[in-house]
């Protein structure tokens, strides 16, 4: 036996290599460009969605702000401070908001949104991260799960030393799932303050509004109540930007996001 | 009746040296464990290296994709639980760990019969079927403290990939020596078939063992192999043996449906049809007991029983 094997680690390498730039990104003037990129996009995704049968189309049309904001804004400004951002994605259906963004933004060749969801598309319809590399770290599209595994990556970065944030992207519907509240605590538990969870507050679910199939409010109060920060944020993706990058100061917890769409 | 004498190895204790040797070896080993570090072994490497040690809680499910998460950060975690209560999480161990082919490692302890006295709800017989299909997973079952050892530091510290280590309690039969070398993909002849090649893993290859002495009294000689690796199964080994005897007989801890009888005969079925007793837990759970030895009786799964089927079956 050979003992000590060469570590693979997989962020390192590829993992939104694609996204990291150089360059300001933290003024008015970015903020406001930011938005005129999350509209486009958003005009583009009303586009894709109806060329695909309007799959998930409520869910991506909530989220694109905050990918925007994620993707578009917070990991390079982390780039441009030094530290390493990275995206879990939690809610796996949000795929055509994601892959119109990363189009939007030449990280991906447009042609390739025609071939969305077929079997030998990188862009399948639920994220396979070993097609994606460089641009999405893990395969979801079963809920409740992310927030587990960005502790993980955050659990190993306080081993290793590395500066990292995690923001992991949540649906409202997903907090039902029970492993999210395990994960909550364990994040509580290990004071884990480089994760943000980003929940997209829609009000709605599959069978319809949320506070009908099983009621999520007082839901900062709750994440509170878990030993979290949580702090609200209207679904604009300035808004989103600005917030998440004032959270990066906040210490010893990990914090709670909802973005709200309009009621 | 046979009295149990070489069930006196324990897998938790082998597993605790393991997770030692892999954690001095290998800087790069994490243990994370659901709130059962004293009842599966990783206590000891959990005050040996505490900075590589996560208590997850009572929480499989956080518990398995935490474990991906340290994998996606370039480390090797093993993740620890009761065999019965990580198949609570095994959707988040197909999706999360399994589609991304992470290298994480997951240690069902107190697997199969091995955890007597908690009865029906603790006693994992389904694992290694759910296990089985999930693609690209390694899945090993060793017997012995000795082979628990070594195969678990060979897939921790030199195979990149998902694995599932399958483990019983305590009982372990002491049946390999120190010296003995066991690879993944491997099994290992314990004794070559001749009328009859007994297959069996884990505890169950020590009361397999000594029902094979027990025939051999009765003059048949029996084969037997140990078939640590349930993935991928050594269809070699199983062919060639096999391919010496009137009978096929399958010796598990296990639901006879799915488990190991089960991936013998579908190696069978396809390169040589041949007649197989599957010997197990017949589509049921089990069942508290005082001792193993006594579980073992409940369950028809003695040395004993276990020849008077095979000798029923000859005829």
């Amino acid at each position: 036996m050979s003992g000590e094997r060469d570590a693979a680690p997989i962020l390192n390498g590829f993992a939104h290599s694609l996204l990291v730039t150089e360059g300001p990104l933290l003024g008015s003037k970015d903020l406001h460009l930011l938005v005129e990129r999350a509209e486009s996009a958003r005009r583009k995704l009303v586009n894709f969605l109806s060329s695909i049968g309007g799959w998930h189309a409520g869910s991506s049309l909530s989220s694109i702000n905050i990918v925007a904001a994620l993707y578009g804004h917070w990991i390079p400004s982390g780039s441009v401070k030094g530290i390493e951002r990275l995206v879990v994605i939690s809610k796996g259906h949000i795929t055509p908001a994601l892959y119109v963004w990363f189009a939007a933004e030449g990280l991906i060749n447009e042609k390739e949104l025609e071939t969305f969801a077929e079997p030998w598309s990188m862009l399948q319809s639920h994220p396979e991260a070993r097609r994606l590399k460089g641009l999405v770290i893990n395969s979801s599209g079963s809920l409740g799960q992310g927030l587990s595994i960005a502790n993980g990556i955050a659990l190993a970065s306080r081993i290793d030393g590395t500066h990292r944030e995690i923001a992991v992207l949540l649906g409202d519907g997903e907090l039902d799932e029970g492993q999210v509240w395990e994960a909550a605590s364990t994040a509580a538990a290990h004071r884990l303050d480089n994760i943000i969870a980003v929940i997209d507050r829609n009000m709605v679910q599959h069978t319809g509004p949320t506070e009908m199939v099983k009621p999520k409010e007082p839901l900062a109060a709750k994440w509170e109540a878990f030993g979290w920060y949580a702090v609200e944020v209207p679904n604009n993706a300035a808004a989103i930007a600005a917030t998440i990058e004032a959270l990066s100061e906040l210490k010893d917890k990990p914090k709670a996001m909802i973005v709200r769409s309009r009621g | 009746m046979v009295v149990i004498v070489w069930f006196n190895g324990s897998y938790r204790k082998a597993l605790a040296e393991a997770l030692i040797e892999a954690g001095s070896r290998n800087s790069s080993v994490v243990v994370l464990d659901a709130d059962t570090p004293k009842s599966t072994g990783t206590l000891a490497f959990a005050r040996k290296f505490p900075e590589r040690f996560i208590n997850i809680g009572i929480s499989e499910q956080d518990l398995v994709a935490t474990a991906a998460g340290m994998a996606l950060a370039g480390k090797t975690p093993i993740a620890a639980a009761f065999a019965m209560f990580l198949m609570r999480a095994w959707e988040q161990v197909r999706n999360t760990i399994a589609r991304d082919k992470l290298n994480v490692k997951l240690i069902g302890t107190h697997a199969g019969l091995s955890d007597f006295m908690d009865g029906a709800s603790h006693q994992a017989l389904e694992d290694i079927a759910l296990m089985r299909t999930l693609p690209g997973f390694t899945i090993i079952a060793p017997a012995s403290p000795a082979a628990t050892k070594k195969l678990v530091l060979e897939a921790t510290l030199n195979h990149e990939g998902p694995v599932y280590i399958r483990l019983g309690r305590d009982n372990a039969p002491n049946i390999h020596t120190d010296s003995d070398e066991f690879h993944i993909g491997g099994s290992k002849i314990i004794e070559d078939a001749v009328d009859v090649a007994v297959f069996s893993f884990g505890p169950m290859l020590g009361v397999a063992h000594q029902a094979v002495k027990i025939l051999r009294k009765h003059g048949i000689q029996a084969g037997l192999v140990d078939v640590y690796t349930i993935k991928p199964i050594d269809r070699d080994t199983i062919i060639k043996q096999s391919a010496k005897a009137n009978l096929v007989v399958c010796v598990e801890d296990h639901n006879i449906h799915g488990g190991l009888g089960s991936a013998v005969a579908e190696v069978l079925s396809e390169a040589m049809p041949r007649r197989i007793l599957r010997i197990g837990v017949n589509d049921s759970f089990g069942a508290s007991a005082r001792t193993y030895q006594q579980l073992l009786e409940y369950m028809g799964l003695t040395p004993e029983r276990i020849a008077d089927k095979i000798r029923g079956e000859l005829g």
